[in-house]
């Protein structure tokens, strides 16, 4: 693993504002869950991140608590592996999602970590949108913590048309209520319908917002990297949805990311390959990662991974004049999650035309299955029928155990090597 | 060629052999036999689990399980499709489709079980357009009564596809009518469990897979019969009890066990008194009512009486409550979890089962196995310790 | 006169070629890798010139592939193994279309475009190991030589069916067949068999069209051969060259650079560190990298 460790570490000189920022409301965000399990703070809400109810949290002035995005972190920091192997050793099997490996094994060490102390649940939300690992990581949390759990049954997009049918909307909407019901026996406090319909307000701007920084990779240069710079924005976007805070971030990196790219600036020196990225990064090994498309001068420019949380770039907008339906239909439809797979395939095709991509690149990584099974199946779909370059590498989003530099980057620099060796016969 | 004809000088041993080779069948004869009985007959594949097989039949085709090729296959083009890290049976069923084994199928039902399952659906659509598919979104929201709404409208959503599909109406008596016939195989399938569960070595946990496995794979008018037969002549087979220990089998719901896996433990000194294979075939722990509206009383049974699973995720109780009462019930020395490699539903459920089983004192083995298996001594020997460890304490 | 230099560092052994302005190859040396790399490349580079009768320096351009390419100190530039195989198996078999390369611990198929261009190439799975590891634990727990082994497996009449191709668990399957009484022929065309239909599985994946040449240490394996043409149904090119394919294919790159001088082909300075991106994220920044 050491292959690149010879390589001098360089701070980046990079001072803008969306980084300080993002750093800064991140940080308070975990000071509240910090306080909240210090008993000093609000209810926590346990969810899962794709397509979930936060406005709803919000409103009843409940903290969201994300799992998920707490063992990415985790694995980012490279305090993952431990926690894994603790997993293992209650039973967990090396083939189980890392994630859920990594937060029972946080979850049973106290829950500190180095950016926070993560409550108790005072109610575990199972937002089921798509991913059958969320039912089994909160069913687990249910049984060890003894707290109550309301699982939040989404119907998958199944239907011919991609559509939900009006039953699923009044399923999930009836839900929608119930789980009021449930906050507001919790909090002994009523719903204020038009505090609710501020915070859908505040996620629809925002909503609006991130569509739009999102459309500027368009621009050659692309302003940014869609997939390595993007998860700076995902987290504010899934913990701080539904806030001013959030808004505000918002409106500053678009401002900065729009001011990039009318002054035509991309994050590398020279964009000499625009990709399009499937899958999850692989949190410990982001660094490295994404020295192998820097070298070749590649960028994402469109990935599938940072419409986990929500799409919006395709025309979804939250609406305050009906904010649970709303609710709803972001839960159903307006999430990579739960939209089946073909409907993944029609979403990279259109990023690879509409956003001019070169090539694609899928990132397979062994934890998620709602990501990566058949993802064989997608790589023959575009190489054969639609005739874009792809390339298939594997690892892991959060075991360190998965990350193979050398076998990665072999492949890397040899899909990179053909796209050249086109480039080349174009000019000719 | 596997033939499903069980005639009166049948004896249960050449039963379990028409089911074995039935169930080894991949080129599904006795579907096929079934479907040219007649003109125009059409035959669904159910892929795991909690498949609504009733729906199906009430539609006048034939609901089979597609559910893998077992070690019968070698796999050479679905691993390009799914990866190393899937598991077997979602390949090998990928696997059956590559190779035209499923031409004869007028679709496919898939349920939202797992991660791999679903995609597989899709993948599925996109390689086999002319076939119907069908993904049923089971209810994972048991606590509300709002699931069983839910359901009872998906199940007629499914049922208004398959009209349109076949160009014929649903009736209400053509659903009671398929659920009566389920209900009586089930009933059977329960009575058959019931006695291995207090008799065990009257007949063994391979030979009732097999016999659940076969009713699968055959028109379920014929598996009614051959059920009835094994009634007859069950009570009337010589055998004499064994010194074994007595365990129950769970985490193989999904992904079928070869069978001499199962044999192997059994040799190996194991009564299996009760196990999670067919779940979602046998799924319901008593009848389903027959009444005006049949598809309310499917949706309420499998939210209410169906058997728990991996796959089901029912906040009202805890899942290994039910292990652990299960155990109880059928005075288990052991529980054995039996989880196919890769699966990641089984492999989690573990985690929980555990401890509860240490919390409990319920000794337990973990044995992971792949449908593609060929040679078990490893598990055999694992059993063997596994045993003499619990004979001899 | 013109030469050119190809060194393909591999984790076991490492091939220097020396080719002529006429793309004839007129050095070859091999020599097993060890522990040091850097030292074992130049070695073989040496002794290649050498064998060829030309002065190291005379040589105009070197490129490095293979594992270990980086490690290529001397040389002008580094080509993924990939890249250099597609080139040398168009280069032996002027009609390749396929490429399957088994090696010892990976195996890939490779789509070749009309002038030995990589038009997409697959690579086996972490979990899906079936190459030329698995072969030789299988050779071990028989203890037969590596080199027997082809010659024994296809005098198999009955192969038996492995229910795994993982090295790991491939000796507790034999161990289990010879104590089930099978011979040591149906136990290794069982082996054959079990690997060449996992490749040819991985293969279909980049579409397998004729010609399809067989390179990597594998291919001198008689039985592997006849193994992945029955499961192909078609022949297979394979010559004694076969394992020096990475370094004539990185040797023919190597030309070309030379021929058209450095300033038209630019390649990318694979030792260099990237291009630092200008918006990183503070949380992996800010940290220390270890």
């Amino acid at each position: 693993m050491a292959a690149n460790a010879k390589q001098p570490v360089k701070k980046t000189d990079y001072q803008g504002k969306m980084h300080n920022l993002q750093k800064d409301m991140i940080g308070r965000y975990y000071d509240s869950l910090t306080a909240a399990a210090e008993g000093k703070g609000g209810k926590a809400v346990y969810m899962m991140i794709s397509g979930n109810p936060v406005e709803l949290i919000q409103a009843f002035d409940m903290i969201p608590v994300y799992p998920e995005v707490n063992a990415l972190q985790l694995a980012v920091k490279k305090q993952a592996l431990p926690l894994i192997l603790a997993a293992e050793e209650m039973g967990y099997s090396t083939d189980n999602c890392a994630y859920v490996k990594a937060d029972v094994g946080m979850y049973f060490a106290g829950r500190k970590t180095p950016f926070a102390t993560i409550p108790e649940p005072d109610l575990i939300l199972c937002n089921y949108v798509g991913c059958n690992v969320y039912l089994q990581w909160f069913e687990h949390l249910a049984e060890f913590s003894g707290r109550p759990i309301y699982n939040l049954d989404i119907p998958f997009n199944r239907t011919e048309n991609g559509e939900p049918t009006e039953d699923d909307l009044r399923y999930v909407i009836k839900q929608l209520e119930e789980v009021i019901e449930v906050c507001e026996r919790m909090t002994g406090k009523s719903l204020d319908y038009k505090k609710l319909q501020r915070i859908v307000e505040l996620s629809g701007e925002t909503g609006d917002l991130w569509s739009e920084i999102k459309k500027l990779t368009k621009c050659r240069p692309s302003p940014f990297d869609s997939y390595f710079d993007s998860v700076t924005m995902m987290a504010p976007l899934y913990c701080l949805r539904g806030t001013e805070d959030g808004l505000h971030f918002f409106r500053e990196a678009y401002k900065e990311m729009k001011a990039r790219a009318d002054r035509h600036e991309g994050p590398l020196p020279e964009e000499k390959f625009r990709f399009v990225i499937e899958g999850p990064p692989p949190w410990p090994y982001l660094r490295q990662f994404r020295d192998m498309f820097s070298r070749w001068g590649a960028v994402a420019v469109a990935s599938t991974y940072s419409t986990v949380g929500g799409i919006w770039e395709f025309g979804f907008r939250h609406d305050p004049a009906r904010p649970i339906e709303s609710i709803a239909r972001h839960m159903l439809t307006y999430n990579l999650t739960n939209r089946n797979f073909l409907q993944r395939y029609q979403q990279i095709k259109d990023y690879v035309e509409q956003w001019n991509a070169d090539a694609l690149v899928i990132h397979s990584v062994k934890s998620c299955r709602l990501f990566s099974a058949g993802q064989g199946d997608m790589r023959e779909y575009f190489t054969k029928e639609l005739n874009v370059p792809t390339l298939l590498i594997e690892s892991d989003l959060e075991d360190p155990r998965y990350f193979s530099e050398a076998q990665l980057r072999n492949r890397v620099d040899a899909f990179f090597e053909s796209l050249e060796h086109r480039k080349m016969l174009v000019h000719k | 060629m596997a033939t499903t004809q069980v005639d009166s000088t049948a004896t249960l041993d050449s039963i379990f052999e028409t089911c074995r080779e039935i169930g080894q069948d991949m080129e599904f004869s006795a579907a096929k036999q079934w479907q040219q009985g007649a003109p125009g007959r059409k035959v669904f594949g159910c892929f795991q689990i909690y498949s609504p097989v009733e729906l199906i039949h009430a539609a006048g085709a034939l609901p089979i399980a597609v559910v893998g090729a077992g070690n019968q296959l070698e796999i050479a083009h679905a691993d390009s499709r799914f990866q190393s890290f899937v598991c077997s049976i979602v390949k090998s069923t990928l696997e059956l489709g590559l190779t035209s084994r499923l031409k004869f199928l007028e679709g496919m039902f898939f349920h939202s079980i797992c991660d791999p399952a679903r995609n597989l659906a899709s993948v599925f659509v996109r390689n086999f357009p002319e076939m119907f598919i069908e993904y049923v979104h089971f209810p994972q929201n048991l606590a509300s009564p709002l699931g069983k709404q839910y359901l009872e409208n998906e199940y007629q959503r499914i049922v208004g596809n398959l009209e349109t599909r076949l160009g014929r109406k649903i009736t209400t008596d053509d659903l009671n009518a398929s659920i009566a016939l389920y209900n009586q195989i089930r009933g059977l399938l329960r009575e058959i469990y019931e006695i291995r569960a207090n008799r065990p070595h009257m007949i063994g946990a391979a030979e009732t897979f097999l016999l659940t496995r076969a009713g699968t794979l055959m028109a379920p008018e014929e598996h009614l019969k051959m059920l009835q037969i094994v009634m007859d002549l069950l009570p009337k087979r010589p055998s004499r009890p064994k010194d074994r220990i007595r365990v129950v089998l769970e985490g193989s719901f999904c992904e079928l066990p070869p069978v001499p896996l199962i044999e192997t433990l059994e040799e190996a000194g194991c009564y299996i008194l009760d196990d999670d294979f067919f779940r979602g075939w046998r799924w319901f722990t008593s009848d389903v009512p027959i009444q005006s509206n049949p598809l309310a009383a499917l949706a309420e049974s499998y939210c209410d009486r169906s058997y728990y699973s991996g796959v089901k995720h029912d906040s009202r109780e805890t899942k290994s409550g039910h292990l652990i009462q299960m155990a109880k019930e059928r005075k288990a020395d052991a529980v054995i979890i039996q989880a196919a490699k890769f699966c990641e539903p089984a492999l989690f459920d573990y985690a929980l089962y555990r401890k509860a089983l240490d919390d409990a004192n319920i000794p337990h083995l973990l044995l992971e196995f792949e449908e593609k298996g060929w040679i078990f001594d490893r598990a055999r020997s694992e059993v063997e310790t596994f045993v003499e460890s619990l004979m001899f304490d | 006169m013109i030469y050119a230099g190809g060194v393909d560092v591999g984790s076991t052994q490492t091939k220097a070629i020396i080719l002529s302005g006429e793309r004839k190859i007129i050095g070859r040396c091999l020599i097993n890798t060890g522990a040091f790399v850097s030292a074992a490349a130049e070695r073989a580079f040496r002794g290649a010139a050498e064998n060829a009768g030309v002065k190291a320096e005379d040589v105009a351009y070197v490129v490095g592939t293979g594992y270990g390419r980086y490690k290529v100190n001397f040389g002008n530039a580094q080509i993924t193994e990939i890249s250099c195989h597609a080139r040398g198996a168009k280069f032996l078999f002027p009609n390749t279309q396929t490429v399957i390369d088994m090696g010892g611990q990976d195996a890939k198929g490779i789509r070749v475009g009309p002038d030995g261009d990589v038009k997409d190439f697959v690579m086996n799975d972490k979990c899906a190991a079936g190459t030329g590891r698995f072969l030789s634990n299988a050779a071990e727990t028989l203890s037969v030589s590596l080199d027997d082994i082809g010659p024994i497996s296809l005098k198999g009449k009955k192969p038996v069916r492995l229910s795994t191709v993982c090295a790991v668990f491939v000796e507790s399957d034999i161990m289990s067949y010879l104590a089930d009484g099978k011979t040591m022929e149906d136990i290794m065309a069982g082996v054959h068999s079990a690997i060449a239909a996992r490749t040819v599985a991985l293969v279909r994946r980049v579409g397998i069209e004729p010609e399809v040449a067989f390179t990597g240490g594998v291919s001198r394996n008689i039985g592997m051969v006849k193994a992945l043409e029955e499961k192909l149904g078609l022949p297979v090119n394979v010559c004694d060259d076969s394992h020096f394919i990475g370094a004539i294919g990185a040797a023919l790159f190597a030309l070309e650079r030379a021929i058209a001088g450095v300033a038209e082909i630019k390649d990318v300075d694979m030792n260099a560190a990237p291009a630092k991106p200008q918006l990183v994220m503070p949380t992996v920044s800010s940290q220390a990298v270890n």
